[in-house]
């Protein structure tokens, strides 16, 4: 009955102080995609809003839109200087080949690793057997059977969210949740916050190969990191999240070797 | 309950240090212990196992268990696990509820047939888990511990929208439930770890 | 084990969003509105032109994507067309712009979403004893679409919290503060707090039952029937309370609801205003019956699995008052089978109701099975065999049939 308190664990994670932490993982044999690859990028979760001074957020359209709009360009251009093709779906209706629910129950199990993730490799609840071994999840033979009825070779789930503070923000000081990764994403309490994170699913294996969080939290309204609103900000945040892809740590043994 | 436990420990130790809400894997306590391959005793020590490769079993914490329940993960307990009931007492919950609660899981009763108990464990899923439809697909008898015990397959759909799936193997043994329950991810995380809790329960021993 | 169990119910899913037909709500009456005050705010094929509404109907349409692709959806074509044309009924001015969905989620409740789109749950359909009771809750959803309610309340709680910011956010996070899973349809930032933030006021769903009998009283069904169903979810409360040992919530001053008797009694008096004398009023009830009857089964066994006896039982009892058959009565053993208490003999209450069900034509096979199970627990070897062997004939392939077979010998 252990699983009585996991989801409240998940749901009081705290950021502090003005930090821009970015900590990802990799299975150990990834190398990032390079070269001539078809990634497929789903429903980019994006929404910019606008902090209140009460700390309520206000999504704003146009903001959102403009943010959503910004990340797929920066997202195009950074994969097209890897030499990829990039193909991002907004409504589980638009990939041929592959009925909505199927992409719907994929997206499903996805989440749930993604919590599993986190809370194994960010929130301190780590699983002895997995030490070591880089990143260690899979989705299965319905990512497999993703790839083949699209014909993509990596899938990204990607999550971007950004708030600005408006004017006459208050820092509070108080404890903000990032209650995103149980699908309930509180605003983060305490000036701007963007909190993003990205999971890559490699289609020909069904592993989750490479998974990365940027949390970047400021208390002090006023600095910005990265406003998605603007195409800089946008390409600050891609390249964060997914720029430094870092190959797997056998990769890397490797290479040291050579 | 004890995740509001959980809750608040994480809490209080991520206010301590900034910069330190993405903490790394190896920092802090973990919640899990590594069982390797050997024989171990398992709940309140009433049985034993043997896991056909290491598992992740979660450490006890005092005053919020229940002793004769313990859980094992291989992925996280969201995508796969076991769970062990060894000698359950007759008049017992297997979880602890509010007394006021207005929806309760039944008690467990040394008299009840293996549909009653998985009736019970259904009553678990619903109430507790979340589960918004549960189908029973077998319930038939196995033996278990050297009693005749019963094998229980179902899954369930619950409000993260995923559907699981479960086996169950038990018995009553002298008025006592003994239990290993298997619950996992229907996509790719069932049938990943089913030959692990076949293993498990081939291995079981009670201790005298 | 169980992924979610931390008090994480079917109830906790859109618990955040408390844009309810009707809760545990208390709050002393003010004075009654009266119907007639009750126009539209919107008229056919609104849509926002204020800046905040337009973010939030965004936000909304990737809300409804995920509900329309949900994996609790009832998608039963007869009964979910029956809805759509009901709201079609009693959706005043905006009802052919209104969507809605049924979702399995065994509690008495309805939601509507500030683009028009409302849920219905499935715990509803179990409770509302005929169509005119179930309109006039999918009216009174549509009245807080009509008179604008969603971006009213929005619009409040944003003016309180620029004064009292620790206050409103920390009531604002309940939801996620508890743990409560909301689902993928959450996901999308900040939607969690903004359905939070649809608290209705004390007046806007005083608003909401005035605007809805109105129009379930234009649209011909008898507009008594909604006070009928805050009678009958009084007493449902009371019956599960009671059973607990606790008392039922009775109105306060600090909370932001009428209170059920409060709206209970205002409906009377809306009722009584709004009826016209010598006018035929029907509540369609036969109608209703055969539509969701083939659900029903479901929504018993969600209900009754929920183990929540004192409601359970007074559902029963209220479904019966049409008469007992043997669906009904298998379900009362089911009650006390569950229920599981020594002190109150529920085990020989349980067989008991076993016994009664088989009796009827209509009784499920399930019903043979545990009617067969206690008579052996009572030692009626043969005749535990009869019933057995009758459930495995009604149901050759049943999932437990190993087990019966080898118990049969």
């Amino acid at each position: 009955m252990r699983k009585l308190g996991l989801t409240a664990a998940l749901a009081a994670t705290v950021a502090l102080g003005a930090c821009v932490q970015t900590k990802q993982y990799a299975d150990v044999q990834f190398t990032p995609p390079e070269g001539d690859y078809k990634l497929l990028v789903l429903r980019p979760d994006v929404t910019v809003g606008s902090l209140t001074t009460g700390g309520m957020v206000e999504p704003r359209a146009e903001w959102t839109d403009e943010a959503r709009a910004n990340i797929i360009a920066a997202l195009r251009a950074q994969q097209a200087g890897r030499g990829g093709n990039v193909t991002i779906i907004e409504h589980r209706n638009e990939l041929p080949g592959v009925p909505e629910q199927e992409l719907a129950d994929v997206e499903r199990l996805n989440f749930v690793v993604d919590e599993s993730i986190v809370d194994a490799k960010y929130l301190g609840n780590y699983l002895p057997t997995k030490r070591g071994r880089g990143l260690d999840w899979t989705l299965g033979a319905d990512a497999v059977k993703l790839g083949q009825q699209s014909g993509y070779d990596y899938a990204l789930f990607l999550h971007a969210e950004d708030q600005v503070a408006s004017g006459g923000r208050v820092a509070l000081g108080l404890l903000g949740f990032a209650g995103c990764f149980i699908g309930f994403c509180a605003p983060n309490i305490g000036g701007a916050e963007q909190l993003d994170y990205a999971s890559l699913v490699d289609l020909k294996t069904g592993k989750v190969v490479w998974f990365n969080v940027v949390d970047a939290a400021s208390q002090v309204p006023g600095i910005k990191f990265g406003d998605l609103r603007t195409p800089q900000g946008a390409a600050q945040m891609v390249e964060r999240l997914l720029g430094r892809m870092k190959p797997g740590q056998d990769v890397g043994r490797r290479q040291a070797i050579r | 309950m004890k995740g509001l436990t959980a809750a608040m420990l994480l809490i209080g130790a991520s206010a301590l240090s900034a910069c330190s809400s993405l903490g790394g894997e190896g920092y802090g306590i973990s919640d899990y212990a590594a069982v390797n391959v050997h024989r171990v005793t398992v709940g309140n020590g009433n049985m034993s196992v043997v896991p056909p490769r290491p598992w992740n079993r979660h450490r006890a914490i005092l005053f919020e268990d229940i002793p004769a329940v313990e859980d094992w993960t291989l992925n996280g307990e969201l995508l796969d696990g076991i769970t062990y009931i060894t000698g359950l007492k007759s008049g017992h919950f297997m979880v602890r509820q509010r007394h006021s609660a207005d929806q309760q899981v039944p008690k467990f009763r040394a008299d009840m047939t293996p549909p009653e108990i998985a009736a019970m464990l259904e009553s678990l899923y619903r109430v507790r888990g979340g589960a918004v439809d549960f189908h029973t697909l077998s319930i038939q008898p196995r033996p278990f511990l050297g009693a005749n015990g019963f094998q229980f397959d179902y899954e369930h759909l619950d409000n993260d929208e995923l559907w699981r799936k479960g086996r169950v193997v038990g018995a009553v043994i002298g008025d006592q439930l003994y239990l290993i329950m298997f619950d996992a991810a229907r996509s790719h995380y069932y049938d990943a770890a089913l030959p692990d809790f076949e293993a498990i329960v081939a291995s079981a021993r009670l201790r005298a | 084990m169980c992924a979610r169990c931390l008090e994480l119910t079917r109830r906790s899913l859109l618990v955040g969003g408390g844009v309810a037909a009707a809760a545990l709500h208390t709050g002393i009456a003010d004075a009654r509105i009266r119907p007639q005050d009750m126009v539209p705010l919107v008229g056919p094929g609104f849509k926002p032109t204020d800046v905040d509404e337009q973010g939030l109907w965004h936000d909304m349409a990737r809300v409804e994507e995920e509900i329309a692709d949900s994996n609790l959806l009832i998608q039963d074509p007869k009964i979910t067309s029956y809805l759509r044309d009901l709201i079609g009924t009693v959706g005043g001015p905006a009802a052919k712009d209104f969507r809605i969905y049924l979702m399995r989620i065994p509690d008495f409740n309805a939601v509507m979403f500030p683009t028009g789109f409302a849920v219905v749950f499935s715990g509803l359909l179990l409770r509302m004893r005929n169509e005119a009771q179930l309109a006039g809750v999918i009216a009174h959803e549509s009245g807080h679409f009509l008179r604008r309610h969603e971006i009213r309340s929005w619009r409040d709680q944003r003016r309180k919290t620029d004064l009292f910011s620790i206050g409103a956010m920390l009531a604002g996070l309940g939801g996620a503060g508890a743990g409560v899973y909301l689902g993928d349809y959450v996901q999308l930032a900040q939607l969690g707090t903004i359905l939070s933030l649809f608290k209705y006021s004390r007046e806007m769903e005083a608003e909401a039952d005035a605007m809805g009998v109105k129009l379930i009283a234009q649209a011909g069904y008898d507009p008594m029937e909604m006070s009928t169903v805050w009678q009958q979810l009084i007493g449902e409360e009371q019956a599960s309370a009671v059973y607990r040992g606790k008392h039922r919530h009775h109105g306060s001053l600090f909370d932001t609801h009428p209170s059920d008797d409060a709206r209970m009694a205002d409906l009377k008096a809306d009722a009584l205003e709004l009826k016209v004398p010598g006018k035929l009023y029907n509540d369609y009830r036969d109608r209703y019956l055969a539509t969701i009857g083939p659900i029903r089964p479901m929504l018993l066994d969600d209900q009754v699995k929920l183990n929540d006896p004192g409601a359970s039982e007074y559902l029963i009892e209220t479904l019966a008052q049409d008469g007992w058959n043997g669906l009904l009565r298998f379900y009362e053993g089911e009650v006390w089978r569950l229920r599981n208490r020594l002190a109150f003999n529920d085990e020989a209450r349980a067989a008991q109701s076993y016994a009664a069900a088989v009796v009827y034509p209509d009784a499920p096979a399930d019903a043979w099975r545990w009617h067969g199970i206690f008579l052996l627990k009572q030692g009626r070897t043969a005749e535990a065999k009869a019933a057995l062997s009758k459930y495995l004939t009604m149901k050759p392939d049943a999932p437990d049939a190993p087990w019966v077979r080898q118990t049969i010998g």
